[in-house]
């Protein structure tokens, strides 16, 4: 590989040299972004209603926090995301292994997986609506919906991926039916369906504030849009910085976990000590 | 102790691969017996097939006079790809086969203790597969398949994915932790001065399908040692296998 300026380790060492720490790297580009977004909002050129300059979304956002307005509304959007994600993560790894182990499940799971798979999650919603009313109950039903595809085809693919001559060298040592499985096909299986839990986090996100958006009188999706309503942009903004910040605190969470499931995993994404 | 008659197997019915067909082998108590033969000719297959994780298609194969029915941790074996489970350590690794097989937690790191002393990885018990190196990966498959005290050990051209000089360190090595043991060995190789260097007795297989076109005594003095390699004796004995080899060969070829 060529060396050169994005190639070589020359930016770290070109900043160490402004005594700028290496786990402030990744505000560089955020804070820069905010600066420019500022100038360019203070300068007129873009109508504020359209794209206000951030320092009125934080304004806003602020503003929010100190009524306390914005907290009920995180809350009943995690609340929701979460039971979805569970009740996904319990199905999709039941399913997921039942499939994985007998052919019989495999024949009777696969299509279903297949044709539901594609459907769109927010096309659902009115459906929802219509089978189980307006409450959490069909909001939950979507996350679960959006959740437990990456979790039960990635355990699927985790299970069926694990090395044959793997099984072979463990049966060789005296390993027998339930034992492969316990200690063999789960612990190889493992990065697989960590990665699916893990995109199903984000997922989970995703889907409740869409979900909000359509159909809800909380959370913040509902925020939003309830903004939009009323031409708040500013309000809008703020809730959609939120989101961000909602997802990244979930995404940091889920690798916390992956970390410590999968230290000895020699995949460095997996094992990595992540800022 | 291990007697194949009429061993064949043939893989895929509609295909018919015929990996080995009528084999005979007899292998005695605490022998150390090479295979060494061209690419294909059948003998990792033969390999699996008394490890017991190949079925044979005709004939028989019994070890201690018992028919090979499945897998057993009798019969163990090592694989040129090490095979460690990597999500568990050294010591978990070598400790695999007594937790399967219903030993306890006490007896299993006694276990354990002895066998990475035995290949020298003392330290390195808490380090995981992706850590080790080429041949301390194998060095901790050799343990973990001699944990089960098998009466026979398999091994398929374990050193093969090592470099010259870590090779010829091993092949030394599993002398020396085979004399410790009481285990016949069955040991498959593309290299005809490691299968001088280490066994009692080498047979060498023809291409697919393999039979035994020589089966060679090696009177060697044991212990061999790494001087062993300059002994006359030594060179006569791959010279002999290299005419018998080329003869092969020179058939396929001609």
């Amino acid at each position: 590989m060529v060396s050169g300026f994005f190639t070589s380790d020359r930016i770290p060492q070109t900043l160490d040299h402004y005594f700028i720490m290496r786990k402030y790297y990744i505000f560089i580009s955020p804070i820069s972004l905010f600066v420019i977004l500022e100038i360019i909002g203070r300068s007129g050129y873009i109508d504020p209603f359209f794209f206000p300059a951030p320092s009125i979304m934080l304004k806003s956002l602020w503003g929010m926090i100190i009524s306390g307005e914005i907290f009920p509304h995180i809350g009943i959007s995690v609340l929701r995301a979460i039971s979805g994600y569970i009740i996904a993560a319990i199905l999709g790894l039941a399913i997921g292994l039942l499939v994985a182990w007998s052919r019989v499940c495999e024949v009777i799971f696969d299509p279903l997986i297949e044709l539901i798979r594609p459907i769109s999650t927010f096309a659902l919603v009115p459906i929802m609506f219509v089978w189980f009313g307006i409450g959490n109950g069909s909001k939950t039903v979507i996350i679960v919906k959006a959740c437990f595809f990456p979790i039960v085809l990635n355990t699927i693919a985790g299970i069926r991926g694990v090395d044959s001559r793997l099984i072979q060298a463990a049966r060789s040592l005296g390993a027998k039916g339930s034992q492969i499985w316990t200690m063999v096909l789960i612990p190889s299986a493992l990065p697989m369906i960590i990665t699916g839990m893990r995109v199903s986090t984000a997922m989970s996100m995703l889907a409740i504030v869409g979900v909000e958006m359509l159909a809800a009188d909380s959370g913040i999706g509902f925020l939003v849009i309830d903004a939009q309503r009323v031409f708040a942009t500013d309000r809008m903004f703020a809730g959609i910085i939120v989101i961000s910040l909602m997802g990244v605190g979930l995404d940091r969470v889920a690798r916390y976990f992956q970390k410590k499931l999968l230290s000895w995993h020699s995949d460095s994404s997996f094992a990595e000590t992540s800022a | 102790m291990i007697e194949a008659r009429g061993a064949s197997k043939v893989f895929n019915k509609r295909k018919r691969v015929v990996a080995l067909e009528n084999f005979d082998l007899h292998v005695a108590d605490n022998e150390f017996v090479s295979i060494i033969g061209p690419s294909g000719c059948g003998k990792s297959t033969f390999l699996l097939l008394v490890a017991g994780l190949e079925n044979l298609t005709s004939g028989k194969i019994t070890c201690d006079s018992e028919a090979v029915k499945g897998p057993d941790p009798k019969r163990a074996i090592v694989f040129q790809e090490y095979l460690l489970f990597p999500w568990q350590t050294v010591r978990k690794n070598i400790e695999f086969g007594p937790k399967v097989n219903g030993v306890t937690a006490e007896e299993r790191k006694k276990i354990s203790d002895k066998y990475i002393s035995l290949i020298g990885l003392e330290g390195f018990e808490n380090q995981y597969p992706h850590e080790l190196s080429g041949g301390m990966k194998q060095r901790v498959a050799i343990a973990r398949a001699l944990a089960n005290r098998p009466d026979v050990l398999l091994m398929d051209e374990p050193f093969g994915a090592l470099d010259a000089l870590t090779r010829e360190m091993l092949q030394a090595e599993l002398l020396r932790v085979w004399q410790t043991t009481e285990c016949t060995v069955l040991f498959v190789t593309h290299s005809i001065s490691e299968a001088v260097f280490l066994s009692d007795r080498v047979v060498i297989m023809s291409n697919r399908p393999g039979r035994i076109i020589s089966d060679i005594r090696i009177d060697l003095p044991r212990p061999r040692s790494r001087e062993t390699i300059f002994l006359p004796e030594f060179k006569e004995y791959e010279k002999a296998m290299r005419k018998i080899i080329w003869s092969e060969v020179n058939l396929e070829n001609s």
